[in-house]
């Protein structure tokens, strides 16, 4: 799997970290996280369900997380190739997900510190 | 009945018709109230030579004239359920059961058995079959013969699938030329049951009443023989209408239940010995607790082994809590494993293989090549051709066709036997192991993974399940709702430890299950006093909202908390696999998945049946106070349900 992403990665990723470094928009991003999906099975936060593993926050590098979607075939995840969703898509998810802050400790909720 | 005479006559010749009649024939109509009522289309009814020569035999003419201490045949149809413990009955009204409907209101006084009226058969199904996994008793059903049975079916097939007993009863007006014409003949059929025959474990249609009685004590014993699952009597109309008199001699027989079917002791033993010597023995257990008995029997197991334990969660198996209890990292542990034993597994091939839903699917081993299997389950002893729920066929080395339960003391003493001190070091070694990983992971669960999304909305399902469990902790409390559509955060924070804690999931995957079940389970809980909670889905609940009244109208107990994602969230995520393999759009899934535009405002509809309705709640500061009214309704004696816009998954 890691080789098809290193792959993936040096085909593709300069134009998108050319295009997407400066132009990520994360409320944008946010409504096509939501449109296409990546909520379904991740979250609409990114925190992750027995459907697919956790994205936020502190998500992967925006170049590791596009090689993941375009190559997802290779995983139990379906892909998303350029042609469905674009790169400049890809970054503003990426931006969004950027956006989710850290969640307050487990120790600090009263409700986790249950018996 | 009428006594005019002609009508007696006709009464005659159609009892002969029956007792000569084969099996598959269906049993004469009584037509006693329409020939009263003068409905036209009777002929003169024939003579016994008539008879005689019409069906070539001598013709036994049955007394049905009402004699001296002579009786609705329905009452007695009562007292066979009385002797077979029937408590409940639940009914959607029809014609063709009306005979044993009005013995039941007004000669058993609607007590014992107790008519619960459902509106819709599908939620009477469902009703009986949480009830069963509570009480482990069967609840009667009485149905109408075509258009009720159909309605019923689905949830004929899960409770099948659940292995849940339940005796259902329908009427039917067989005789086509005795039955009243339009609806009655439009709902008659020659053999009513045939629609259900794949998912049930038995049917029958007697032909007189000593029949019924007897048809309906092996009914219920086959019910509750393991594996348990629904069966069904066609009580025709004739009969329940009919005259029970003296001269008849009924009877009826003892019931007595079968003792469960116990594995070959040399089978137990050759398990016992392979589950001793493993290096990494894992149990995986699936429908296997049919009694309170069963949880603390796999406790005492996997410690004698130091057994891993994998629940798939079909019954209260084993404590959420306890150290054995891998669930949560049950594919590492099956990847390991030397000796894996399966207790009552509806697929044991999908526990040591994967299956990918990926474009071009992949299967896999999941477990070592050379791991060795042991099997007990009692479904072996009953399988059926068409519908497929028994899963891939998977070869195993030791295969015990018997109910675990039954078998588990024998194999506890096996296994004990066959242990010497060395194996008895080794698996206090698992233990330990075992439960440091578990602790680990517990700790994990909860000062982390619950934590993402905590403040969110909608609200995460951790955050759900956390803010509920802090008001029922402290309670005598059931989950009757499997939890798997919330990540299992119940399962992950919750202390599951007694045995009437959780009864599993639908089995069959048909929707329309989830609230007539639970109000069946809080049926049987009320009278322990539990604290019941039912995790209930959007677009399951849609299939019958109608359950909503029978619970207010019952007056049980039961809080019902929507899970409510505002769609048929399974389904988005299939279509969305399908749009991203073929590469031609991924941002339709939601055309015919979604239950949005309008949103269902599931407290409204509530209270439109008289239940306490709270929500919707999307805001999770909310929740806490919602969760604490919905509990002192419950405490209350009443159901109430909170409606909770929740994170899909
Ligand atoms: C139908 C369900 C589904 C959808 C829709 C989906 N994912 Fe996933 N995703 C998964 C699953 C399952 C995995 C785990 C794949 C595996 O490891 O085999 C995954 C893994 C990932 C990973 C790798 C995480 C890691 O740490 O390894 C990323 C990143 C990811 N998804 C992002 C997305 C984004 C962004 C979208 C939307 C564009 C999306 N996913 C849509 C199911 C889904």
């Amino acid at each position: 799997m890691k080789t098809i992403f290193t792959l993936a990665f040096s085909a593709s990723l300069v134009a998108l970290t050319q295009s997407s470094a400066l132009a990520a928009d994360a409320t944008r991003g946010k409504q096509v996280y939501n449109k296409v999906g990546c909520y379904q099975c991740h979250g609409y936060e990114g925190q992750g369900a027995n459907t697919g593993p956790r994205l936020a926050p502190e998500p992967m590098a925006v170049e590791g997380l596009s090689a993941f979607l375009r190559n997802a075939a290779s995983t139990t995840m379906p892909p998303y190739s350029e042609k469905v969703l674009s790169d400049a898509d890809v970054a503003d998810i990426h931006a969004y997900l950027s956006t989710i802050k850290k969640p307050p400790a487990g120790k600090s909720i009263p409700l986790l510190n249950n018996p | 009945m009428s006594n005019d005479k002609p009508s007696v006559d006709r009464r005659k010749f159609l009892t002969a018709a029956a007792v000569s009649g084969a099996a598959a024939v269906s049993a004469p109509t009584g037509v006693g109230s329409a020939q009263a009522q003068g409905v036209a289309g009777f002929t003169k009814p024939p003579s016994a030579a008539d008879m005689e020569a019409e069906i070539g035999q001598p013709v036994r003419i049955a007394a049905t004239m009402k004699e001296e201490g002579g009786r609705p045949g329905s009452d007695f149809m009562v007292d066979v359920l009385r002797a077979m413990d029937i408590d409940y009955v639940a009914t959607n009204p029809a014609s063709s059961c009306r005979g044993l409907h009005e013995s039941i209101n007004n000669y058993a006084m609607n007590k014992k058995p107790e008519l619960l009226t459902a509106m819709h058969e599908e939620i009477a199904t469902a009703m009986a079959h949480g009830y069963a996994k509570v009480s482990g008793k069967p609840m009667g059903l009485l149905f109408h013969g075509t258009v009720g049975i159909q309605h019923a079916v689905m949830a004929f097939y899960n409770a099948w699938c659940d292995r849940a007993p339940m005796l259902v009863m329908s009427g039917n007006h067989g005789d086509a030329a005795h039955r009243a014409p339009g609806i009655p003949t439009t709902h008659a059929a020659q053999d009513p049951l045939a629609i259900a025959r794949d998912f049930t474990k038995w049917d029958d249609q007697p032909g007189s009443l000593q029949a019924s009685a007897e048809s309906l004590m092996r009914a219920c014993k086959i019910a509750m023989t393991p594996p348990y699952g629904p069966v069904c009597v066609s009580l025709d109309a004739h009969l329940q209408e009919g005259v029970a008199n003296p001269s008849d001699k009924l009877r009826i027989p003892k019931f007595t239940r079968s003792a469960p079917p116990q594995g070959d002791s040399g089978a137990v033993k050759e398990a016992a010995q392979m589950l001793a010597a493993a290096q990494n023995p894992v149990i995986v257990v699936d429908r296997a607790a049919r009694t309170h008995a069963f949880q603390g029997m796999l406790v005492q197991l996997a410690e004698l082994l130091g057994a891993a334990v994998v629940d798939q969660l079909g019954r209260q198996n084993f404590p959420s809590r306890h150290p054995l209890n891998v669930t949560p990292r049950a594919r590492g542990v099956i990847a390991t494993a030397d000796v894996i034993i399966g207790l009552e597994l509806n697929d044991f091939w999908g526990i040591v293989n994967s299956y990918a839903d990926v474009a071009e699917a992949r299967q896999d081993k999941r477990a070592k090549a050379d791991v060795r299997l042991v099997s007990i389950n009692s479904r072996d002893l009953n399988l059926k051709a068409n519908y497929q729920e028994f899963q891939r066929f998977q070869d195993v080395d030791v295969a015990i066709a018997a109910d675990s339960e039954a078998t588990m003391p024998a194999l506890i003493e096996a296994v004990r036997a066959a242990m010497n001190g060395d194996m008895r070091a080794a698996a206090e070694r698992r233990i330990a192991s075992h439960a440091a990983a578990t602790q680990k992971q517990s700790e994990r669960f909860l000062n982390v993974d619950a934590t993402y999304a905590w403040d969110a909305s909608p609200i995460s399902t951790a955050r759900l399940s956390a803010e509920l469990w802090n008001v029922i902790k402290d309670l005598d409390w059931a989950l009757v709702s499997r939890d798997v559509r919330l990540s299992n955060w119940p399962h992950r924070i919750w202390n599951f430890d007694k045995p009437y804690q959780y009864i599993g999931d639908s089995g069959g995957a048909g929707q329309g299950y989830g609230m007539g079940a639970a109000i069946g389970a809080a049926l049987a809980h009320r009278e322990h006093g539990r604290f019941v909670v039912n995790l209930q889905g959007d677009g399951d609940l849609m299939y019958g909202p109608g359950a909503i009244w029978s619970a207010v109208h019952h007056k049980i107990p039961l809080l019902t908390v929507m899970h409510n994602n505002r769609a048929y969230h399974q389904e988005i995520m299939h279509v969305q696999r399908v749009g991203n393999w073929r590469d031609r759009g991924v941002d339709r899934a939601h055309i015919g998945t979604t239950i949005d535009n309008p949103h269902v405002d599931f407290a409204t509809l509530a209270k439109s049946m008289g239940m306490e309705g709270i929500g919707p709640i999307s805001d999770p500061k909310d929740l806490g106070a919602a969760f604490r009214r919905a509990v002192q309704i419950v405490k209350a004696g009443e159901p109430v349900l909170v409606d909770v816009v929740s994170q899909p998954r």
